[in-house]
């Protein structure tokens, strides 16, 4: 197959098949912003549990009365761990200042007694401490006098993998989903498309084009429609990313600790790849029956 | 069980290649008790024995549906024969694989009644596809179309939507495009019937002033009147039998022209 002769064809189908392959771009475009949205939500979660997972952290809440000789007895023990690289003491009041700057609940908390709010270590672990390590030096420290109660985030964890799950799951089958669309939507275009063309088809074969001569334009029509469709659809999330991201960024930092991510470069080349690739091969499969002129 | 011998694509029909003395030196184009069946008992071509040498110029025709553009298309492959063989070149050619037919067809220019042009397309690019599919280059491509539209006389009207011409001038673009590869062998089904009378003479001239280069031309039609102007062999196909004669009504045996056409 000559690439530039191909290339010169399709270009000439584009040109007048455009108001078919405008809708079938839009069309796709819409489909790959839903995989691209979910693929957004995924790579946001994945990072709040990679940040989760690596702060490593333990809450020690600490009993009313505890004695002063207690907890700080209780500090040198835990400063003395080799998993442990920091311990914060927070006082009532600190915690309530601390929880008054972050929850935006929507109601007047300033009158807000610091008594509800308990004393607490807060003990930073080392990088690299399993969750299962994490969940066994919470144990032995639950077993403190000095301490009422002990927070690993274990459960916080549980439900974010589970999240993560169901969300990968989710962009799973919406990948799947997409892949179908656009196998059938470029396929049925190039159908169209060819028997418009069926004429033209006809009179090539009959001065001795190969299938390849005849396949190449309208496999490289397939493939523009893929990548225009996908780079539409990251160019209108990039559009919606820069508008909200501001603003959601403070509710999710209050949530979960991290900032919203855009999609990786390697995730948007995958893409505009993908859709470039399903779109060539949709249209060679569609343009296969035609052939026998 | 033994299979039937696959024939890879001749050299000889591949772009660029030339034939070899002892293929020259064949008749172009050999039809050996060819029969073709559309119907179990009512053969389209039966029996079929034909010879046409290079550089003849030969009218095929009898009544509608006798088998002339069948006949055509067992020679560019559109139709396999039943029976027997069909040599171009003294190669089998009902033997060729799929991908080899278009090797087959780059040897032939091939003409018909409703003409086969791209309305959307210039007059340039209707021609221009021929060479194109050779992957020839775009430089060599121009003065090939150039000089192919100047023998058809339509020098200076590439630009031109085919969708304005004429019917006469889409024929022409027709002939322009199936000479401009140079093919050995025309093979024209009809190529004057949807012109009127002084075109078709025209178009005939121009076949035979194709012809006069050494190109070989099967030309097939019904029309009488254009035969009888004429003194080149004549192929007549009548209930898939073929009648010959070699210099045209002069020679006809029986009562003439109606024994021709019906």
């Amino acid at each position: 197959m000559d690439l530039k002769s191909a290339m010169t064809r399709a270009r000439r189908g584009l040109r007048e098949e455009r108001r078919l392959y405008i809708v079938a771009v839009t069309s796709l475009a819409v489909a790959f912003l839903c995989l691209g949205a979910t693929l957004l939500g995924v790579t946001n979660l994945d990072a709040a549990a990679t940040r989760w997972g690596q702060s490593g952290r333990i809450t020690l809440f600490l009993k009313d009365d505890a004695d002063t000789q207690d907890i700080a007895q209780l500090r040198v023990v835990l400063e003395g761990l080799a998993d442990v690289s920091d311990v914060a003491h927070v006082t009532p009041d600190q915690a309530r200042a601390s929880f008054l700057e972050e929850a935006d609940v929507g109601a007047d908390l300033s009158s807000l007694p610091s008594e509800v709010i308990p004393a607490s270590l807060e003990v930073t672990l080392v990088q690299g401490v399993t969750r299962e390590r994490s969940e066994s030096i919470a144990t032995r420290l639950a077993q403190f006098r000095a301490v009422s109660d002990v927070e690993s985030y274990r459960s916080w964890f549980q439900k974010l993998d589970h999240l993560l799950w169901g969300a990968r799951m989710l962009a799973v089958g919406l990948a799947v989903l997409v892949v179908f669309c656009v196998v059938a939507v470029i396929g049925n275009t190039i159908r169209l498309a060819v028997a418009r063309r069926r004429q033209e088809i006809e009179v090539m074969k009959l001065c001795g084009a190969t299938n390849g001569f005849v396949r190449g334009p309208f496999v490289l029509e397939g493939m523009f429609q893929g990548f225009a469709s996908a780079l539409l659809a990251v160019l209108a999330l990039l559009v919606g990313y820069l508008a909200l991201h501001e603003s959601v960024d403070g509710t999710l930092a209050a949530l979960t600790g991290s900032r919203v991510v855009f999609l990786s470069i390697w995730t948007l080349v995958a893409l505009l790849a993908g859709g470039a690739l399903i779109g060539a091969i949709g249209s060679a499969v569609s343009v296969r029956r035609y052939l026998s002129v | 069980m033994q299979g039937t011998k696959v024939v890879r694509p001749f050299p000889f029909f591949r772009a660029g290649a030339r034939a070899s003395q002892p293929q020259l030196s064949k008749p172009i184009l050999t039809l050996e008790d060819v029969y073709k069946f559309f119907r179990p008992d009512q053969p389209t071509l039966r029996g079929v024995n034909l010879s046409v040498e290079r550089g003849e110029f030969a009218f095929i025709t009898g009544p509608s549906g006798a088998g002339k553009s069948t006949l055509l298309k067992l020679i560019y492959r559109e139709l396999t024969v039943d029976e027997g063989r069909v040599l171009f070149c003294g190669r089998d050619i009902g033997r060729l694989t799929d991908k080899s037919i278009p090797f087959l067809r780059r040897n032939l220019g091939i003409v018909f009644q409703d003409f086969r042009i791209i309305d959307h397309w210039t007059v340039y690019e209707n021609v221009a596809v021929a060479l194109e599919i050779l992957s020839m280059p775009q430089r060599l491509v121009r003065s090939r179309v150039a000089e192919a539209l100047e023998r058809v006389g339509l020098a200076g009207r590439g630009v031109e939507r085919t969708s304005n011409l004429s019917g006469g001038e889409k024929q022409r673009v027709a002939v322009a495009r199936a000479i401009v590869p140079e093919p050995a062998l025309i093979l024209a089904d009809e190529p004057t019937g949807n012109l009127d009378p002084h075109l078709a003479i025209d178009i005939l001239t121009l076949f035979e002033e194709i012809n006069s280069t050494g190109t070989t031309v099967l030309f097939a039609t019904h029309d009488h009147s254009l035969i009888s102007k004429r003194d080149h062999r004549l192929i007549s196909i009548d209930e898939g039998r073929v009648i010959e004669a070699q210099k045209g009504l002069k020679q006809w045996p029986g009562s003439g022209i109606h024994t021709l056409v019906g």
